[in-house]
């Protein structure tokens, strides 16, 4: 017994070697998995609020390309502008009369980057914003220029986005112009640089051809758009394209970012889960009262949000 | 012995903040980046306590990842050289050297220190990065930051001794 006490204490740096490099782990492991560790990430709230004060100052140092940026985005949008006026006197001139467009069905929360990895394979943007501005997490993300990432984790005031330039990243996408669809994956190596997968081989592909989302996911609305096509190649099972896309959103300069809030649908999501797994499929009804409850719950706490 | 944890911990701090403010922006070639926190370990001298050293590498580590949004691959890495800094420094170190010898490039020989710096920086950045990839699919890319960030390290760490030195000189005289 002595002599086990003596190895022990003798030897005690390994054990406390040992429990480190298992706290340390458990650690790896829980993050990437659950939400409730976010305390461990840049969303907790001192660390964030450190790295608010950070950014208020670097951002000074990216105002030049900030402005370069709106002003494109701005001429961008006076032209679309200018297009759709004259689209318009087209339209009314016309003795048809066309419904109304529906009104966008999107609402987005502005937000700052705060803080930014992309020279990793699982790159992570916190922003500061998150659930006391109505954020949660699989949002979508976008900028100016295009699609930036989904919401992945959130803490009170601070969120945890995983952008395009994250190896577990993937969204749906289509070709602009074109219905068939594939999805954009990324690898480690450039911060401007993502592929299409899965797009069939008799889609018609061409260099310069725009990826946009499809708004098959509840994430994006269809049409937003994420980069140019740079180069069309085979996929390993040459049984599809596997397209390079120079991505639109230039990730190491963002600075300002819209969350998208309501586009979200909890019913549509909730549905697709139970029609993947049989067992639930029993409690549909059950579900269907508990998701009244809760919308009702929902409406009773904010009705001015109602319109 | 308060002095010398008044010094571990301001040595953290500036650690931290370089590492956080600095470092973690430098993404050399896309994807070298230097993992400076290491100094921490480096600098203990022989006959520490290992828990001591240990301990102190997990701190390091866990601070620097809750800014980097590395949970545990630094914690884990810092732990790692914690455990074979002790028996790399006995290795190194000239035989009629103190008991409490202290690493430094003028105690231990200019290549001798980079040797032990160097091998400290590889086992650092062979773990962070092979938990961040956590396959061997991009093996390629993982060796070539394991290497340029190894390298780098080293370099920086090279220069930030340069620099107390030259700062000790100027005080002692």
């Amino acid at each position: 017994m002595r002599a086990l006490i003596d190895l022990i204490v003798h030897n005690k740096h390994w054990f406390v070697f040992l429990l480190l490099e298992v706290i340390s782990l458990v650690f790896l492991f829980s993050y990437n998995g659950y939400q409730k560790s976010v305390y461990f990430t840049t969303a907790n709230d001192v660390v964030g609020s450190t790295y608010n004060v950070i950014s208020g100052i670097t951002s000074y140092l990216h105002l030049q390309e900030v402005n370069n940026e709106l002003e494109a985005t701005n001429e961008e949008l006076r032209k679309e502008v200018y297009a759709m006026r004259q689209q318009l006197e087209a339209i009314q001139q016309d003795s048809m009369k066309r419904p109304q467009a529906l009104p966008l069905r999107y609402e987005v929360v502005p937000a700052q980057v705060v803080n930014m990895t992309l020279h990793k394979a699982t790159n992570f943007i916190t922003i500061n914003k998150g659930e006391a501005d109505g954020i949660r997490p699989e949002m979508g993300v976008v900028c100016s220029r295009g699609v930036v990432g989904i919401v992945y984790m959130t803490s009170r005031h601070y969120s945890i986005v995983m952008p395009l330039l994250n190896v577990n990243s993937k969204i749906s996408c289509r070709l602009r112009g074109s219905d068939y669809f594939g999805s954009l994956v990324w690898q480690r190596g450039y911060a401007d640089i993502a592929y299409v997968t899965s797009v069939p081989r008799h889609a018609p592909v061409k260099k310069k051809a725009i990826v946009e989302t499809n708004g098959y996911s509840d994430i994006f609305p269809p049409g937003l758009p994420i980069g140019v096509v740079q180069q069309v190649g085979d996929s390993p099972d040459g049984m599809s394209y596997f397209l390079r896309v120079k991505l639109f959103t230039n990730f190491p300069t963002l600075r300002e970012v819209s969350v998208i809030t309501n586009y979200h649908s909890a019913e549509r999501r909730m549905l697709e889960e139970m029609a993947e797994d049989p067992a639930k499929q029993d409690s549909v009804l059950n579900s269907q009262e508990k998701q009244k409850e809760l919308e009702e719950k929902k409406n009773n706490l904010s009705p001015d949000t109602i319109r | 012995m308060n002095s010398i944890i008044l010094t571990r911990v301001f040595r953290l701090l500036i650690l931290i903040v370089l590492q956080v403010l600095v470092f973690n922006n430098i993404h050399l070639f896309g994807y070298i980046t230097p993992l400076v926190i290491g100094y921490m370990v480096v600098c203990f001298h022989r006959n520490t306590s290992q828990t001591e050293i240990l301990i102190w590498g997990f701190v390091t580590g866990f601070i620097s990842d809750l800014f980097s949004n590395t949970a545990g691959m630094g914690a884990a890495s810092c732990t790692l050289i914690a455990m074979i800094q002790p028996y790399w420094l006995n290795l190194l170190a000239p035989r009629d050297s103190a008991d409490d010898f202290t690493p430094t490039m003028i105690t231990m020989g200019f290549w001798n220190y980079i040797l032990y710096i160097i091998l400290l920086m590889v086992v650092l950045h062979g773990c962070f990065y092979l938990l961040d990839a956590f396959t061997l699919y991009d093996w390629f890319l993982t060796i070539l930051s394991i290497a340029g960030g190894a390298v780098l390290s080293t370099l920086i760490i090279l220069f930030i001794e340069l620099m107390i030195r030259a700062r000790k000189n100027i005080t002692t005289h």
